[in-house]
């Protein structure tokens, strides 16, 4: 059977700006990306690329952005994104780095494993954070994410604003 | 072998080697600006010149040279007259050749 095979690119967007965070938005991450591939791979690339790209998922609070394209681009798409070096909104520039997590073929395999890397993200905020109550809060952010799938999902969003 | 038809200007070497690697740097970005090319013969006379680039990029190179229209707003053409992976095979058309 023939079809189109999508590869799902998940990034995370790490910036020194504490107010990046908040305004990212995805129209502005798709631009910033769709110039860095015109500016790396030319014309030929930013076609090629764009055939079927798009930002399926942004996080504003933990800065996880999931883009989309072919299979057989991808790899411009992740070369390219080592050189995306400032976001635009709302007449602001923030500058940021763009940090690839996983590539996968479908979303469920990227949603198990941002799932997997957010309790690690977790459990290594635990043994960093000083703060007694800091301590405390992401105690019951962990121990929040129960053993099943469903309710994981939700358990896995945890915003780690007491430790940004 | 490159052949470049135009109707006024004539680049010297370093102005043709400073085209090919922009029509590359549109096509292909800075990606194909890097690729390595050199310009081994160049004849201003005749707008001729050798190029010689890695196998693995002549599809970019050919293609960057073809989809170039533009020499200082005057409106030119990349021919392609021959290619080879030998250097003495360019020196003669061997279909022209008689034994």
């Amino acid at each position: 059977m023939v079809r189109f095979k999508n590869r799902y690119v998940l990034c995370e967007v790490l910036s020194d700006d504490p107010r990046c965070r908040q305004g990212i938005e995805d129209r502005a991450v798709g631009l910033a990306v769709r110039e860095a591939i015109g500016r790396v791979h030319g014309d030929y690339g930013l076609a090629r690329c764009s055939v079927s790209f798009t930002v399926k998922y942004l996080n504003a609070y933990t800065g996880t952005v999931l883009l989309r394209c072919r299979k057989d681009s991808y790899r411009l798409l992740c070369s390219a994104l080592p050189f995306v070096r400032c976001l635009e909104s709302r007449a602001q520039r923030f500058p940021c780095a763009l940090h690839i997590l996983h590539v996968g073929g479908t979303i469920r395999t990227c949603q198990k494993f941002l799932i997997q890397y957010n309790r690690r993200q977790l459990l290594m905020l635990l043994q960093n954070c000083t703060n007694e109550e800091e301590r405390q809060c992401i105690q019951k952010s962990l121990l929040s994410c129960s053993l099943t799938e469903e309710k994981s999902q939700s358990g896995d969003e945890e915003d780690d604003d007491g430790t940004e | 072998r490159r052949e470049l038809p135009d109707g006024g200007a004539r680049p010297n070497a370093a102005q043709f080697k400073q085209l090919v690697v922009s029509a590359l740097r549109e096509l292909h970005g800075e990606v194909g600006a890097a690729l390595p090319v050199d310009v081994l013969t160049y004849e201003e006379k005749t707008l001729t010149a050798i190029l010689r680039v890695i196998s693995s990029g002549l599809v970019k190179l050919w293609s960057a040279l073809t989809l170039l229209g533009f020499y200082q707003n005057r409106r030119c053409a990349f021919r392609v007259l021959q290619t080879s992976p030998f250097l003495l095979a360019l020196s003669g058309n061997s279909r022209e050749l008689v034994l």
